[in-house]
């Protein structure tokens, strides 16, 4: 059989899995980066007991290996007395371990921001919470957000490991039919092949976000 | 010395040390150097000065081949090279090399080997010396620019001073004929520049051949022998140190020396 | 009860160090090729080089173990599943090895070449010894964290049935029952060897400097 018949022929399987796989990976975006700019926020807070939590949920979700991070929540909630779904478990591991690293981009990015900008923002009236949401959050968030895209095509890439507590997403997809039909090379390389086109295009797009971003920092 | 090379150049008219003639080099269309000629005697003293943007570093710069330059002839101490569209074959080129000794503005000593190695790795190297033999010369050479006791330190740990005086040795142990010197003091504080000027100074007294780029009139007046004018890539006028320095013949030049000496 | 989990999981440190530290190196040792491929005169070795190396990133770790571990043995190529993760993990670990020279090599001031032309030195003198030596330094810091992050993804090896750190892990909880505990120990043990390979970077590399006085 001709290999791009037999793509072809697989592809009404592996859908669904792209699907889930690209849900999981939104989910823990929308999830992970609000988690993300919390941790940051705590780990500058004067409050010290915000500090040592923030540090935990950083260290633990960066420390170990995603799939450590998984398998312990997948086996540990249910002893809990939490029964939750592989996927919904997947999304907590995987916004976990994204919260982790964006904190620390987000961190980066408060820090870069110029002494001098809060100091006018205060000296403006603009105290507290205010003069934060609206002087120095927006710039530190430019600076957070070419890294944060980056970071965002691995976690796409992450989303692959929820495989292992058998969410049907597109690795497992892959998995069921190479079991089937023994054809695992060919099926592996298609599921590489989308993987990867996938991952050109969304870097391809965090280029041009960089280049929106440097384009306006040009014009200031 | 006895040095002999298997160059392929034919023995050419021109005698002096150094003969450089219709030197030019192009940027795409942009002209950074226009038929620039040099002549100099054995043991002569030429200090290369003009304002920034003139073509002096890029002028040095192409007689060892850092830069390609576009048109040409440079013959220096036996070695001869035609400028054009492709590179000289490598021996002729290795040989230029190997007659001419570069120190840098930025002294560029390799900072993760000791001034010992600094000094010993390229005799080893490009002239094949046992290590012995490397060891003696550069001891000699330390000796000579002052700094006998830094032979184990390495570079960061020495100040600017130390490190082009460091930079002198490391090039005379190949020993040239001729040694290109571009700005060598303009990275360092005046005071510390001094200290390599006095270096400069006794190797030409010693009858080293030197060209020299710099911005120091002093140096430039005491001890060359001649001064070339550099502006617009070109040269303006050449002549003995203290007829340019006294009664400069190009308007441009005035300006140029008004300019400096005014500061 | 923690001492019993520790003393079966521990079982798994020797292959996760053997996979991590062997496709450390064999990936280096790709990686140092590739980077000198990727700037070769030779348009078609270069183009070759960079395909490489962004098709290698753009695809999961996973999927390269299953591609490997899965897929070979259709053409009579069969691995053992520590050699198919130390093929997989070697080839990932190529691909940023070399981005990680690469950018080493970027550090290094235009001037140590020009002086080494100026001295006369070959090309192969400048190479070996005076631009792969900065270079090294320079790199050494990427190369350690990189390292940390190869450790943690040989997690992966695992799935494929690699009786490092993970597998004994997921072992005892199935055996046990102690879900929680078995990973918890698990991630002790993967954050105890990132912090020794951190600090002994951290240490090599203050050596390193103060020996050369940068620092």
């Amino acid at each position: 059989m001709d290999l791009l018949t037999q793509w072809l022929g697989w592809m009404p399987n592996l859908a669904p899995g792209l699907v889930i796989s690209l849900q999981l990976t939104g989910l823990a975006l929308l999830i992970g980066f609000p988690f993300g700019l919390l941790l940051a926020v705590m780990a500058e807070a004067k409050f010290l007991p915000f500090q040592w939590i923030s540090f935990g949920f950083v260290e633990i979700g960066r420390g170990l290996p995603a799939l450590v991070l998984l398998y312990l929540l997948y086996f540990s909630l249910p002893d809990a007395g939490i029964t939750l779904t592989s996927l919904t478990t997947a999304i907590i591991a995987l916004s976990w371990n994204t919260g982790a690293y964006a904190s620390e981009y987000f961190r980066a990015g408060l820090a870069a921001v110029p002494l001098g900008q809060k100091e006018a923002a205060i000296t403006s009236g603009l105290t507290g919470w205010t003069g934060f949401r609206i002087v120095i959050l927006p710039q530190a968030l430019r600076i957070s957000t070419p890294p944060l895209a980056g970071l965002a095509v691995l976690v796409f890439q992450g989303s692959a490991l929820a495989f292992v507590i058998a969410v049907p997403e597109l690795m497992s997809k892959a998995f069921e039919i190479g079991s089937i039909t023994f054809e695992y090379l060919s099926v592996y390389t298609l599921t590489a092949v989308i993987y990867g086109s996938l991952t050109l295009v969304f870097l391809g797009l965090v280029r041009l976000l960089e280049l929106r971003l440097g384009r306006h920092l040009l014009r200031n | 010395m006895g040095l002999s090379f298997g160059t392929k150049a034919p023995p050419t008219a021109l005698s002096g040390e150094v003969e450089v003639s219709g030197l030019g080099k192009k940027y795409g269309v942009i002209e950074v150097l226009k038929d620039v000629n040099l002549s100099m005697a054995e043991g002569e003293v030429v200090s290369v000065i003009g304002p920034s943007g003139a073509g002096k570093s890029t002028f040095l710069r192409c007689l060892n081949y850092l830069e390609k330059p576009s048109s040409g002839t440079i013959a220096i101490g036996g070695a001869r090279v035609v400028a054009g569209e492709k590179l000289p074959d490598k021996t002729s080129l290795d040989h230029l090399r190997r007659v001419t000794g570069m120190v840098f503005q930025s002294f560029n000593l390799f900072p993760h080997l000791t001034v010992m190695e600094n000094i010993t790795l390229p005799q080893r190297k490009v002239l094949g010396s046992s290590r012995e033999q490397a060891e003696e010369v550069a001891n000699q050479l330390l000796r000579r620019v002052g700094l006998p006791e830094k032979a184990k330190a390495y570079p960061a740990r020495l100040s600017g001073g130390q490190q082009q005086r460091i930079a002198i040795a490391r090039a005379l142990a190949l020993s040239p004929k001729v040694m290109l010197f571009d700005e060598p003091t303009s990275a360092l504080d005046p005071e510390i520049g001094l200290e390599v000027l006095a270096v400069m100074r006794d190797l030409a007294d010693e009858g080293m051949t030197m060209l020299v780029v710099t911005h120091e009139m002093h140096f430039a007046r005491d001890v060359s022998d001649r001064i070339m004018v550099m502006g617009n890539g070109g040269v303006l006028e050449i002549g003995p140190s203290q007829q340019v320095m006294s009664e400069p013949q190009n308007e441009r030049t005035r300006q140029f020396l008004k300019a400096v000496l005014d500061r | 009860m923690i001492m019993e989990l520790l003393t079966s999981i521990a079982r798994g440190v020797g292959l996760t160090l053997y996979v991590t530290g062997a496709s450390l190196l064999i990936g280096g040792i790709i990686g140092l090729v590739l980077v000198g491929a990727a700037r070769s005169p030779i348009g078609i070795i270069r183009g070759a080089a960079t395909l490489y190396i962004n098709i290698v990133r753009v695809i999961p770790p996973i999927t390269w173990l299953f591609l490997i571990y899965f897929g070979l043995p259709q053409y009579a190529l069969r691995l053992s599943t520590l050699q198919a993760a130390i093929v997989g993990f070697s080839i990932i670990a190529s691909a940023f090895m070399a981005e990680i020279y690469r950018s080493g090599l970027l550090s290094i001031p235009d001037g140590q070449r020009e002086a080494a032309h100026a001295l006369g030195l070959g090309s192969i003198t400048t190479v070996g010894h005076i631009i792969t030596p900065q270079a090294f330094r320079v790199a050494l810091p990427a190369i350690a964290t990189y390292g940390i992050g190869l450790l943690k993804d040989s997690a992966l090896a695992s799935t494929i049935g690699v009786r490092e750190i993970t597998y004994y892990a997921q072992q005892s909880a199935k055996q046990t029952h102690e879900g929680l505990l078995s990973f918890v120990v698990a991630g002790a043990l993967y954050i105890i060897i990132s912090l020794v390979v951190a600090l002994v970077a951290r240490r090599v590399d203050l050596k390193l400097r103060r020996k050369i006085g940068v620092v």
